[in-house]
């Protein structure tokens, strides 16, 4: 783990850490790394990718429109609305 | 230096479903804001997706229309990201094992044909839709939009310029319509384009820096966007105006110009990974085979067919199978009526002219083919005038009705009362000796003029051939 990729991290994760958690992070990270290094050794050609640790399917539904909710009752709980918007902090990009 | 353009395109197409992919809410273009929502497409803590089969079917579909190859076993994975119009601050799509992959389409450009190589398509939702509000100085949140089920077409960077990538969409529009995947409307959002560009000098193999411009929704827009584009690249390389680095770019059409949004993120910012609340979906041999079954017959092999069986013109059949809808009112029309070529010009020419008017589409035809059938049977039989045989016609674009029903209770079938056309015919003959003598003296024209007349007051029930006949004999006489 070097500082650049440290940084990209913190910026991602909208993190600020101290100089102490950074050396933490670091360390941590790169055991991972020497983890991860000893499971490439491992040959894996022509052995399928396992998609679940557990063998079962998903389920799935009809497609049918199902109206359960009401506007009114979903935005209750909602901090700030606005004709029938929900209303956020002003975001352009 | 001679540059050439390597274009790549990411198809964003809403699928014709119901419902969204995770929840049972309506997956319908528009309506009141957040009126198609739940808990579930709300990104609500503890709220879990269910996977909607018909999602899963027409990506399937999608993938058989571009000769794809289908994962048997595809899964779901989240990306993150975080914006308010992404209620979860993450996406639901596939990453690690898309439905489709290793496809192609073969385009038609006038350099001729190409293929088209399709890395994946796979299943995700879409995002809702932020409206950013002046007087309040906030953002507006509408969540309809967030979980509708899309497919992401990601071609390989096969592409070379701007009449091939309008020539790509244009056959991706065609193949997804016919197989009811989406309607695939611009216009409405169901079918968006990022963009994927870069140049580099002719013969080189080596690829240039890319851009990237995303959810265009014009083909007019995404041509000129190219041209900007690549003007750009290839001003920045020869006279270094800037540095060309990888980033996301919005295009302005208005201004004709592309904006730097954002260094372009690469797969890794997005923390893929498995979605823990869906387990695999596992596509057995009954499904594949039933949707393999349901597939169209290509519009291609349908316009062959149709020439060569039916004895259509190129022009016809061409007309025909620009529309699934089309094909499929014309054949059962024929079937009724035995009668493809009366069958084809009904379509092309009086059913599109009432869909230009109601300003519709070829796709939008609602019209039974059963009873189009019926009605072209009726003027052969000489039951209903061709004229009004077109007030029935649009009739049948506002209701579901029987043509000869609505015939008889609106007083157009035509009449048998040999009385009441001669009664007319020497009424109307006596009453303008001028056309009279202007047809004696040579002017075919005059006697059109009659004949018209004679119609008017019968109301068109009466048989064309009929009524001529007996106005040249009345005429003789005059």
């Amino acid at each position: 783990m070097n500082t650049d990729t440290l940084q990209k991290l913190e910026k991602l994760n909208q993190l600020c850490l101290t100089e102490a958690e950074k050396s933490t992070v670091t360390a941590f990270f790169d055991q991972q790394a020497d983890l991860f290094s000893c499971l490439e050794q491992i040959n894996t050609e022509n052995i399928a990718r396992m998609v679940h640790v557990m063998p079962i399917l998903t389920v799935v539904r009809e497609d049918r429109e199902i109206k359960l909710f009401t506007r009114d009752a979903l935005q209750e709980s909602a901090p700030e609305t606005h004709d029938g918007y929900w209303q956020v902090p002003r975001l352009i990009e | 230096m001679k540059y050439e353009t390597v274009i790549g395109l990411e198809v964003h197409i809403e699928l014709a479903t119901e419902s969204k992919i995770f929840c049972s809410c309506s997956a319908k273009f528009g309506g009141e804001q957040n009126d198609h929502v739940c808990p579930a497409c709300c990104g609500m803590p503890g709220m879990l997706p269910i996977v909607n089969k018909r999602v899963v079917d027409l990506g399937m579909t999608a993938g058989m229309m571009l000769n794809c190859h289908i994962n048997r076993t595809t899964t779901f994975d989240k990306k993150s990201y975080y914006y308010p119009d992404l209620p979860c601050s993450y996406q639901t799509t596939q990453w690690f094992a898309p439905v489709c992959v290793n496809g192609a389409v073969e385009i038609e450009t006038s350099k001729g044909k190409k293929t088209v190589r399709i890395k994946q398509i796979h299943m995700e939702e879409d995002a809702g839709k932020l409206v950013h509000d002046d007087w309040t100085d906030t953002s507006l949140v509408d969540f309809n939009r967030t979980s509708v089920p899309l497919i992401e077409i990601v071609s390989q960077p096969d592409l070379s310029s701007a009449e091939e990538v309008v020539a790509y969409l244009d056959r991706l529009k065609t193949l997804l319509r016919f197989a009811k995947v989406s309607e695939c409307r611009m216009e409405q959002g169901s079918m968006r384009c990022d963009v994927n560009l870069s140049i580099r000098p002719e013969g080189s193999d080596k690829l240039g820096v890319r851009t990237e411009m995303k959810n265009m929704n014009s083909i007019s827009a995404i041509t000129r966007a190219i041209d900007y584009e690549v003007a750009r690249h290839i001003d920045a390389l020869e006279n270094g105006t800037e540095e060309l680095v990888q980033e996301t770019r919005r295009w302005d059409d208005i201004k004709g110009k592309s904006y730097a949004m954002r260094n372009k993120e690469t797969a890794g910012d997005y923390r893929y990974f498995p979605d823990p609340n869906i387990m695999p979906v596992v596509i057995d041999d009954a499904w594949y085979q039933r949707i393999c079954d349901a597939l169209p017959e290509l519009p291609e092999l349908k316009k062959q067919r149709y020439i060569t069986q039916l004895g259509l013109s190129e022009y016809d059949a061409e007309q025909l199978t620009q529309s699934r809808a089309f094909c499929d009112c014309f054949e059962e029309a024929y079937a009724i009526c035995g009668a493809a070529k009366e069958a084809a010009n009904w379509l092309i020419s009086d059913c599109y002219n009432i869909l230009n008017k109601r300003q519709q589409t070829a796709d939008q035809l609602s019209i039974s083919g059963k009873a189009l059938g019926e009605l072209i049977k009726l003027v052969a039989e000489d039951k209903v005038s061709r004229g009004n045989a077109k007030k029935i016609l649009s009739a049948m674009f506002e209701q579901d009705l029987d043509p000869l029903q609505y015939a008889t209770e609106h007083g157009l079938v035509v009449s048998n009362d040999t009385g009441a056309m001669e009664e007319t015919v020497q009424r109307i003959v006596a009453a303008d000796p001028k056309s009279v003598a202007d047809f004696k003296s040579g002017k075919e024209k005059a006697l059109m003029a009659l004949f018209g007349k004679c119609m008017k007051e019968l109301k068109g029930n009466c048989n064309p051939q009929v009524l001529r006949e007996m106005l040249l004999k009345c005429i003789e006489n005059a």
